[in-house]
């Protein structure tokens, strides 16, 4: 084992062609200052160190992880929102973080984002259709004697009223809004979304509206969906590959049969077993591993594998070096010396399902 | 299990053969400039000890105000209730004056965890200092001997280093921390009844794990009756006993949680479960409920939830269904149609 930067991942749909949006040991560390007139810097909060992964055309790819985690940064870094400290991320093959400015522009065109607010990220002085035209105006696209048909057209195909077009955000429902957020996102006919938990703000009835509108879009426009949940359920039904994040790394990654039912990663387990299910029956016999204590602080990582202050598999190797993003025979990629070995027949997911609820 | 030695409030003695509490017909309203929100409109259910109720509800559901008329911590004005009762071991303790209700029965008889621990802790005080208080002020501890039982305190909620961290301020807990200190706080006179609003929702789903792991075994201990607050359908069907749904300020179904989970009766609880994803099993496409909870100055007429409801008759737009009894154990709805809606299932 070697503690270098894993950069290579084997992906677990690799064949389908080129991924739309590959991340290479991406690091982003925040400096940590002290003293008022002169600042020094005294340390590091280390929110993303080394994180890798590929996003394919019309996929699905889940960012999951607590609070903390660096899942929310990592997408800002990809976005340029912030600057990175390390690392690389490639758009259709060309590499982003060395872009200028006018290429950042044009960039946004393809990569485009939903915010988890639909409260504070619309302007309140806008109507929804200049919130969702707004795009056009900055990146010269559509000509204006047409924008408010099509803007029409895109309250429609996010199921609002058309003729809604003048009015503004506080006029709408949360859902609404965040339908509004989710045309404003498609204006410019992106290729990927970036989405940082859109229905998290939302109520349960309404959610379900928004998750399944997501879908739909996908289906229509093939747009690939960098989705970014706390939310282990809908991370579940929504995407077809799940990256786990823990405390700025990646420690699991695979497809919704590798990640949630050939769990793998101590980690991955434990935040698994801790997700209440929505079903009393047999809740006496479910395990679950409680973890103890609370997550190292970023400025001060714990050396080697991360999670090893609060593992139950730890030993002196997990201290000393730094666990690649391997597959050690899970059939997905594990950043962990002491995996679960043992896997559950592959069986569709559905028959299985029926087998624990009764 | 003791009742801090009281067996009266207010010069009315506890009916020993009463249920710990009970909440009949309650109404609250908000009297606001644009006009009257009823934000709960006949809310009934009992508790006992060892009990865990769930009030299920999503956002303006009632359920957070409900549990405030119980507390009689309502801003009044503008909330005011306007009928009902809530009987505390038969004592109605809507009838006691506010000096009673401080002094005998918040903290002593029925205490309260909120959501947000940072803004219920006070920045300016220790941890300690907080937890110890209700004692200094209620039972006449010393300093020295509150911050003792605080430490005590902390040791039970599972604060590890309580003796050095008693003097720490809130800020320097983390979210999980801080939700234990105020556990801490609300244990301190050893209630008979806690309700824990929204207490796990600010908190990662770790962290939600352990706290709800700590109210459990705090209620194997002590006995006491909890009442849970919550939205999430998951941590509902993990911990409870019984559970009522409420929409709009009423009930819409209630009743032992096997019941309500696999017998459902209403269709807004139907419409719940076919909304959410779960963890455990790979779900196919949700069923959404349509349309967006109603603006409660215009609550629809008839049944609140005809709107949005797939069942909904000429007679639900008119005429508002009470809970009726349906089943065992107490399994009541508010629907007209409810066998339909079991047959459905």
């Amino acid at each position: 084992m070697t503690a270098e930067p894993s950069t290579e991942h084997p992906a677990p749909a690799p064949d389908k062609q080129e991924p739309i949006l590959k991340v290479e040991g991406l690091v982003k560390y925040f400096p940590i200052t002290q003293g008022i007139v002169f600042k020094k810097k005294i340390g590091d909060v280390k929110a993303v160190d080394d994180v890798s992964f590929e996003l394919y055309p019309g996929e699905t790819l889940g960012l999951v992880g607590e609070s903390g985690c660096g899942k929310t940064t990592t997408a800002r870094t990809i976005l340029r929102l912030e600057e990175p400290t390390a690392g690389a991320a490639y758009y259709d093959g060309r590499e982003i973080f060395s872009m200028s400015k006018k290429e950042m522009r044009d960039l946004r065109k393809e990569i485009s984002v939903i915010f988890q607010d639909p409260y504070a990220s619309l302007n309140p002085r806008m109507t929804v259709g200049n919130i969702i035209s707004e795009p056009w105006t900055i990146h010269g696209m559509v000509p204006k004697k047409d924008r408010r048909k099509k803007t029409q057209e895109l309250l429609e195909v996010v199921g609002l009223n058309p003729n809604h077009i003048n009015r503004y955000p506080h006029q709408f429902s949360g859902g609404q809004r965040q339908r509004v957020g989710v045309a404003r996102a498609l204006a410019v006919e992106p290729s990927i979304i970036i989405a940082d938990e859109p229905v998290s703000a939302l109520d349960v009835s309404v959610q379900a509206q928004v998750v399944n509108l997501l879908e739909d879009i996908q289906d229509e426009f093939g747009i690939a969906y960098l989705f970014i949940a706390h939310d282990l359920s809908v991370v579940r039904h929504l995407c077809d590959r799940i990256a786990v994040m823990y405390l700025g790394k990646i420690v699991e990654q695979g497809d919704e049969f590798g990640v949630y039912d050939n769990t793998a990663h101590p980690y991955t387990q434990a935040l698994l077993s801790a997700v209440p299910v929505p079903d009393p029956a047999g809740r006496a016999d479910r395990t679950r591993i409680v973890l103890e204590g609370d997550v190292p602080s970023p400025a001060n990582p714990p050396s080697g594998c991360r999670f090893r202050t609060r593992c139950w598999k730890a030993q002196g190797v997990c201290a000393d070096e730094v666990p690649e993003l391997i597959d050690r025979g899970q059939g997905h990629p594990v950043a962990c010396y002491f995996p679960q070995v043992e896997f559950a027949e592959e069986v569709p997911s559905e028959s299985r399902g029926l087998d624990t609820s009764d | 299990m003791a009742t801090n030695g009281n067996n009266e409030l207010g010069g009315l003695p506890f009916d020993e053969k009463a249920h710990l509490l009970d909440v009949e017909n309650l109404h609250v309203e908000f009297r606001i400039e644009d006009g009257v929100v009823r934000a709960v409109n006949g809310l009934t259910y009992t508790l006992d000890e060892h009990e865990t109720l769930a009030i299920l509800g999503e956002s303006g559901s009632g359920k957070s105000v409900s549990a405030q008329a119980v507390m009689g911590i309502l801003d009044t004005p503008p909330g005011f209730v306007t009928q009902g009762s809530v009987k505390f071991r038969g004592v109605d303790l809507l009838q006691l004056p506010e000096t009673v209700m401080a002094k005998d029965v918040r903290g002593q008889n029925i205490a309260m965890i909120f959501q947000d621990a940072l803004t219920a802790l006070n920045p300016v005080f220790t941890v300690g200092w907080q937890i110890g208080e209700m004692l200094r002020k209620h039972r006449g501890y010393s300093k020295k001997e509150a911050k003792e039982a605080a430490i005590e305190l902390m040791e039970r909620v599972k604060i590890p280093d309580a003796r050095d961290r008693v003097n720490a301020y809130p800020h320097e807990f983390s979210g999980g921390m801080r939700q234990r200190a105020m556990i801490a706080m609300a244990l301190s006179l050893d209630p008979d009844v806690l309700i824990a609003d929204e207490p796990t929702t600010a908190l990662d789903v770790t962290v939600q794990a352990q706290i709800m792991e700590l109210l459990h075994s705090l209620q194997e201990e002590t006995g006491m009756g909890l009442i849970l607050i919550t939205h999430d359908l998951g941590v509902v069907a993990e911990v409870s006993d019984r559970v009522v749904v409420m929409y709009a300020g009423e009930i819409m179904e209630d009743g032992e949680i096997d019941d309500v989970y696999h017998h459902p009766a209403h269709p807004y609880t139907l419409g719940l479960m076919d909304s959410i994803p779960r963890p455990d099993v790979h779900t196919d496409r949700l069923s959404p409920i349509r349309g967006a909870p109603p603006d409660l100055l215009n609550i629809p007429s008839g049944c609140p939830f005809h709107p949005r409801c797939p069942f909904a008759k000429e007679r639900c737009t008119t005429d508002d269904p009470q809970p009726i009894s349906i089943g065992r154990n107490g399994h009541e709805s508010s629907c007209f149609y409810w066998e339909e809606v079991q047959r459905d299932r």
